[in-house]
């Protein structure tokens, strides 16, 4: 059973079509690069796959729990990091988790121990009692993460993960996230950046305008030549001949 | 290598350089000529009323001369502190951060922007109307009279100066931070909200027409720097000069010690650090119990219910765009009965009951958007599945354990104070019934009819368009809040003194029932239209 199944997914913005049909599988146990360009519907895409978006059309299955008709059932399986988001920033840190835990329902012991355990390892401790609001935007990645990974999801759905994220805080968080990818979990993620994806995923899907271009495990999409090339031939971006600013 | 040999820097540096940047800065724009033009038309309007103002001080009765004197030189001292810090700094035309770089003393710099602040509209304003002052000196005590008042003027100007430099050049660092703009907007939204008791305060003293407590007033503003220097001459006319020396030393004494503390932190604006707000204290005792305020403690299980409601109440406290909301509503909750019971001129008054009608409905109407506040964050209790009902239920509980207790206090203090102990418990059942009411129709309007609030600097700023249009239901909303919970009123209103008890028992059983019945149907509802909710209060970005 696919951790992440998309059927369909259509939605519409008055007149503009920002997801045309979108079908994938995404393997458990798969750490999965949804890669296009800046405006290609990733972020909607995803939306719609984990509940906040409704969709114009078409089915989202979180470990075969249909996130539209039984919601709940899916929400406890699925971790998000949604990106254009905000979070309830004005608490602080270790506030947010906790926050996080109680809406999720669990025990205040078990919250206590992985709280203490993400902000330790995220190296979150430090920054005490300020404000996520007033965190850098590394931190406020490293905490929402923490917040995705608190209640042991099945299913990580991480939008933009290493958006503007240092180097260090993003090996950091490719580290964790192999580690959970091994231990059994399945991550999803969307990005931009050809040398993340190229590194670290197995599986690959490159979205540009609203529909899936091209889909496979990483080898079946790069075909032996670079994802970069890939990419640029598949979304239909132009490449300098040459020819052109001579004068340059 | 041998360094450059270095000459003093002479303060005229800093005042021409002051010059030629305000020259430079009108040269062929015209918005800046205009905006120039205008704030000089103001300046001089000032000047002129300032000028005018102390003079007549000079000329009329010895005792409202000395209260005009007196109240006319605190407002301007306040203004000076007050204005640079509700608009996040005085004229930075001379910023103190530029000349990090340069190699200068403390002492020449200080001297240096102090001579540069004078010269700007402000500074010359304020000279003006200190002329006023030393007429007025004049014509109260002699020569000997302008001689102090020319004297007074001058420290006055100066400590005007100092303060306002000194202010926010100490808050600087402060005022770089989030927490301090924050905190600017609570105090003009404690500015803007006490414009009402302000007026009612004036014109119960108007109606008094006695000039004695006044009197006393401006008495004791004389022993602070705010006006001292403005009365001395007041002293020497009654024949105690030493009195007006000690006046003058006040002054004085203030310049120094602002001078010396702007001398001190002005290093520190210079290089920026917004450091030192205590953020980063170690956490004790979990993280759980970090999120729990102390109140919610013993009485909450931990869970979804008692997580928002924790969460609900650090966010009244801590988002500026609520903070200034509740504060409005408070303030304005605690006006409007006074005004209906105790302004002067009814002697009946409107009844109790219905007099803090206002008070309880406006107190629940704040939820009317409560998720607008969140904006997208909401996203995180959507993705935890949080029941619409028990979402409903915790935002409202949170906002009664600092809702009630004012409410409590309010109706209180206006029954005991307008000596209408009698009709206490039955307005207390109307107050209940009421903020119920008023409650279930804002959890109602939350639900459908929400929209975005943008999170700006500006506490006050709206997103405009239908945005208004449904602010405008939330005040229907409250009407038909009043509406619903008037068979409460009726009774509370009717029923003779004996059975009056009775009011609150029902009120307090309607109030609730109201609530829990509404959040019960619109917490299904929100289940189902949870995300289409997310989209109506998310900004487009």
């Amino acid at each position: 059973m696919p951790a992440l199944k998309l059927r369909g997914l259509v939605k519409r913005f008055d007149a503009k079509l920002a997801v045309g049909g979108v079908d994938l599988d995404v393997p458990t146990g798969s750490f999965y690069g949804l890669l296009g360009p800046n405006g290609a519907g990733k972020t909607t895409c995803l939306s719609m796959a984990v509940g906040l978006l409704r969709p114009s059309q078409g089915r989202a299955y979180v470990l075969g729990h249909d996130v539209w008709a039984d919601p709940v059932e899916a929400k406890r399986r699925l971790g998000v990091l949604p990106d254009s988001v905000r979070m309830f920033d004005r608490l602080s840190g270790p506030e947010l988790l906790a926050y996080q835990g109680l809406l999720r329902g669990m025990p205040p012991d078990l919250i206590e121990t992985r709280a203490g355990e993400l902000l330790d390892v995220l190296g979150l401790a430090d920054a005490g009692r300020t404000l996520v609001v007033d965190y850098s935007a590394g931190m406020k990645k490293k905490i929402g993460l923490a917040c995705a990974l608190l209640h042991a999801p099945r299913l990580l759905v991480l939008d933009e993960p290493f958006e503007s994220v240092d180097p260090v805080a993003g090996s950091l968080i490719r580290d964790i996230l192999h580690r959970y990818v091994e231990t059994g979990g399945t991550v999803i993620f969307s990005s931009h950046v050809m040398e993340v994806v190229e590194k670290i995923c197995t599986h690959v899907a490159i979205l540009a305008d609203g529909r899936i271009k091209a889909v496979g495990t990483l080898n079946e999409v790069r075909a032996g030549r670079d994802l970069e090339d890939v990419f640029v031939e598949v979304v239909g971006g132009r490449v300098a001949t040459g020819e052109e600013l001579t004068w340059l | 290598m041998a360094l450059m040999p270095v000459r003093p820097v002479r303060v005229t540096v800093f005042v021409r350089l002051k010059l030629r940047m305000l020259g430079h800065g009108l040269r062929g724009r015209r918005r800046r000529v205009v905006t120039f033009a205008v704030s000089l038309a103001v300046g001089l309007w000032l000047a002129i009323a300032g000028f005018l103002l102390f003079l007549t001080s000079g000329a009329v009765g010895r005792d409202i001369g000395y209260v005009m004197a007196s109240f006319g030189g605190a407002t301007l001292v306040l203004g000076w502190l007050l204005l640079p810090l509700l608009f996040f700094g005085v004229d930075e035309t001379l910023d103190p951060a530029r000349f990090a770089l340069l190699p200068l003393p403390r002492r020449t710099l200080a001297t240096g922007m102090l001579a540069g602040a004078v010269v700007g509209i402000p500074g010359v304003a304020t000279a003006l109307a200190m002329l006023g002052v030393a007429v007025a000196g004049g014509l109260r005590a002699g020569p000997a009279g302008v001689g102090v008042a020319i004297l007074g003027g001058a420290l006055n100007l100066l400590l005007c100066i100092v303060l306002s430099r000194a202010v926010t050049s100490g808050f600087a660092a402060l005022l770089r931070s989030r927490r301090v703009r924050d905190l600017a907007g609570v105090v003009i939204a404690l500015l803007a909200a006490s414009m009402g008791p302000l007026q009612l305060v004036i014109s119960s003293t108007l109606g008094h027409a006695s000039l004695a407590p006044v009197l006393r007033i401006a008495g004791v503003l004389a022993w602070t720097p705010l006006s001292a220097g403005f009365v001395a001459p007041y002293d020497l006319a009654d024949g105690r000069p030493l009195l007006a020396l000690v006046r003058l030393a006040i002054v004085a004494g203030t310049v120094a010690l602002l001078t010396w503390w702007w001398a001190v932190t002005l290093e520190s604006a210079m290089i920026g650090v917004s450091g030192g707000l205590g953020g980063s204290r170690p956490v004790r005792g979990g993280v759980v119990r970090t999120l729990l305020p102390a109140v919610l403690r013993p009485a909450a299980q931990p869970g979804q219910f008692s997580g928002i409601m924790a969460r609900e109440l650090r966010y009244w406290s801590r988002d500026p765009r609520r903070r200034s909301s509740l504060i409005s509503i408070i303030v304005g909750g605690a006006v409007v009965p006074v005004a209906l019971r105790l302004a002067p001129g009814h002697s009946a008054g409107v009844p109790l009951p219905l007099a803090v009608a206002f008070t309880s409905v406006a107190g629940a109407a704040i939820l009317a958007n409560q998720f607008g506040f969140d904006g997208s964050a909401y996203a995180a209790h959507l993705l935890a599945a949080v029941p619409g009902r028990t979402e409903l239920r915790a935002r409202a509980a949170a906002l009664s354990v600092i809702m009630v207790p004012v409410l409590l206090v309010i109706v209180v203090a206006v029954a005991v104070f307008g000596e209408e102990s009698g009709q206490l418990i039955a307005t207390l059942g109307t107050a209940a019934a009421m903020y119920g009411a008023s409650m279930a129709v804002a959890s109602v309007l939350s639900v459908l009819v929400a929209y975005p609030v943008p999170d700006s600097r500006n506490a006050f700023a709206s997103a405009g368009g239908s945005a208004s249009a449904k602010g405008l239901l939330a005040f229907i909303g409250m009407v038909a809040a009043v509406v619903s919970a008037s068979p409460v009123l009726m009774a509370a209103l009717a029923l003779p003194g004996a059975l009056s008890w009775l009011v609150l028992p029902a009120g307090l059983a309607w109030g609730i029932a109201g609530v829990l019945v509404t959040t019960r149907l619109v917490g299904d509802e929100l289940d189902r239209r949870g995300p289409d909710l997310l989209g109506e209060i998310t900004l487009p970005s």
